[in-house]
């Protein structure tokens, strides 16, 4: 066990890539003189989420459960049709080139054609978020149903499992660490395809708050709901990583 | 007979789903908003549209391809650089952590200024490549063994020697898959990096059509990125089979 390191040093350690990032950019705005309209110091953007921060709260909250919400919608959707697939081999054949297809999709591409079909609201963005979930959550789970270890599944046909025990006995623990990595995936692109698809279509969230500010020429508090935006999904990115992890560590 | 089955199961799949598109659009059954295949493939053949299609394809094509180099440099070398000196490490893997996190949307107004209308497609995109290929490299570059490792050490190879000689060989099949994956996540940020002015592009294209209600058009151009990315997606597969089949 190495000594524990002094806490400024740690902080230099750990965090001089964002301090240097945060530090160019107010030298930058500062040294070119920018007017805020067009590029406002971290700083004041800083201070905005300071003044405002009911504004800023209402809409995190909105993001939050849009992107959870879509998130626990798309994994379940997905999980389940994995199990429907490898249950029948047919079905299973027929939609494994499928999704391979649509897993190298740019889906963002996807967002105005969903949003032409369900209509301009906040049910919209759940949707969308719950398709973009989808797509990895049935990827990792279709292919860590089949991942077994080799010999158990004739074991457990000689000692008389049914398909089902089977399932809930071997394929399904075994399909956990890919679940969690899909989970760690889609936690962080959950907020940002909600982002993406408020901004596009919203009328309430963090994007549509981005969007409006934006061609109000508010630009500190568009730029604020963008760092709120980064330091969720860095945090949920951060924190599906933990829950990944531990996962992991349980079932293999 | 087994690998025959599985091509046979999934052409019928790939065939029921273009189906199902056709008669979906054929019969209304989602609205207008839910075009026939054969109408979208009648407008993307279109002699009269071809060339606008050809521009727009070719300039955001332009972009994801300079986003995509731009991005992968810079990934590669932060990671060889990470990687000769541990102490940064801690502190570049939350930047790109950071960086990837902010919303693509947050990025285009920001590059807008920095750069220009025409380059902040490129990159948009390349900050999405950047993270892909330096978490990529990072784990890949600890790939080695440690008795290759420590051989080279007892030869009295230098840590930038045993990098190009050892290090970097070994990370290349980790490299590999990443730069699969991060060409749809560089046409995603062209894509996004085009509404924000750009001049043309499949972006412009696909913002308009949606804005004038040019259902087909909106298709057109899905369907466009889809098939691009797909095309470059299969060739980075079979790149990433022959760096496996050679260093992995």
């Amino acid at each position: 066990m190495p000594a524990k390191r002094p806490l400024l040093l740690r902080l230099v350690e750990d965090y001089w890539g964002i301090l240097l990032l945060l530090l160019a950019w107010q030298a930058w705005v500062v040294i070119n003189r920018f007017n805020p309209i067009v590029m406002p110091t971290p700083v004041a953007v800083l201070g905005d989420l300071a003044r405002h921060p009911d504004v800023y709260l209402g809409n995190v909250g909105i993001t939050l459960a849009v992107a959870l919400f879509g998130l626990v919608a798309g994994m379940l959707v997905g999980t389940a049709l994995a199990i429907a697939a490898w249950f029948s081999p047919v079905a299973s054949g027929m939609l494994n080139p499928l999704t391979v297809l649509f897993s190298s999709v740019p889906v963002v591409a996807l967002i105005p054609v969903i949003a032409r079909l369900l209509g301009y609201d906040t049910s919209t963005v759940l949707a969308i978020v719950t398709i973009i979930t989808f797509f990895p959550s049935f990827v990792f789970a279709s292919s860590g149903l089949r991942s077994l270890p080799p010999g158990s599944e004739d074991l457990l046909r000689v000692l008389g499992a049914s398909r089902l025990h089977l399932l809930l006995r071997l394929a399904l623990p075994a399909a956990m660490p890919n679940l969690a990595i899909a989970f760690k995936l889609a936690a962080a692109h959950a907020i940002l395809a909600a982002m993406i698809a408020e901004f596009l279509m919203g009328t309430t969230g963090l994007g549509y708050l981005f969007a409006k500010t934006k061609s109000d020429f508010n630009t500190e508090q568009a730029f604020g709901a963008s760092a709120v935006a980064t330091v969720i999904s860095a945090a949920a990115f951060l924190g599906a990583g933990w829950v990944e992890r531990r996962v992991r560590e349980r079932y293999t | 007979m087994n690998a025959l089955r599985t091509t046979a199961l999934g052409t019928l799949g790939i065939a029921l789903f273009l189906l199902a598109w056709e008669v979906v659009g054929r019969s209304g059954l989602l609205g207008i908003s839910w075009p026939a295949l054969s109408d979208v493939l009648a407008m993307l053949l279109d002699p009269a549209r071809l060339p606008m299609f050809r521009r727009a394809l070719g300039a955001t094509l332009e972009s994801t391809a300079w986003g995509y180099l731009w991005g992968a440099g810079v990934g590669l070398v932060l990671a060889a650089a990470t990687h000769l000196l541990p102490p940064l490490r801690p502190g570049a893997d939350r930047l790109a952590a950071v960086v990837n996190s902010v919303p693509s949307i947050a990025l285009g107004p920001i590059f807008l200024v920095l750069l220009s209308r025409e380059a902040t497609p490129a990159a948009v995109s390349s900050i999405h490549v950047f993270f892909i290929v330096f978490v990529s490299v990072s784990s890949g570059l600890q790939r080695a063994s440690m008795a290759h490792r420590d051989l080279f050490s007892a030869l009295g190879a230098g840590r930038t020697v045993r990098l190009a000689r050892l290090e970097l060989p070994a990370a290349l099949p980790a490299l590999a898959s990443g730069l699969r994956l991060a060409w749809p996540a560089a046409l995603i940020g062209a894509i996004i990096g085009e509404w924000f002015g750009a001049p043309r592009g499949i972006g412009i294209l696909i913002i308009n059509a949606m804005q004038n209600f040019q259902i087909v058009l909106l298709w057109c151009a899905v369907l466009l990125a889809v098939a691009s990315s797909l095309f470059f997606y299969g060739l980075l597969t079979l790149i990433e089979r022959a760096a496996y089949a050679r260093f992995g």
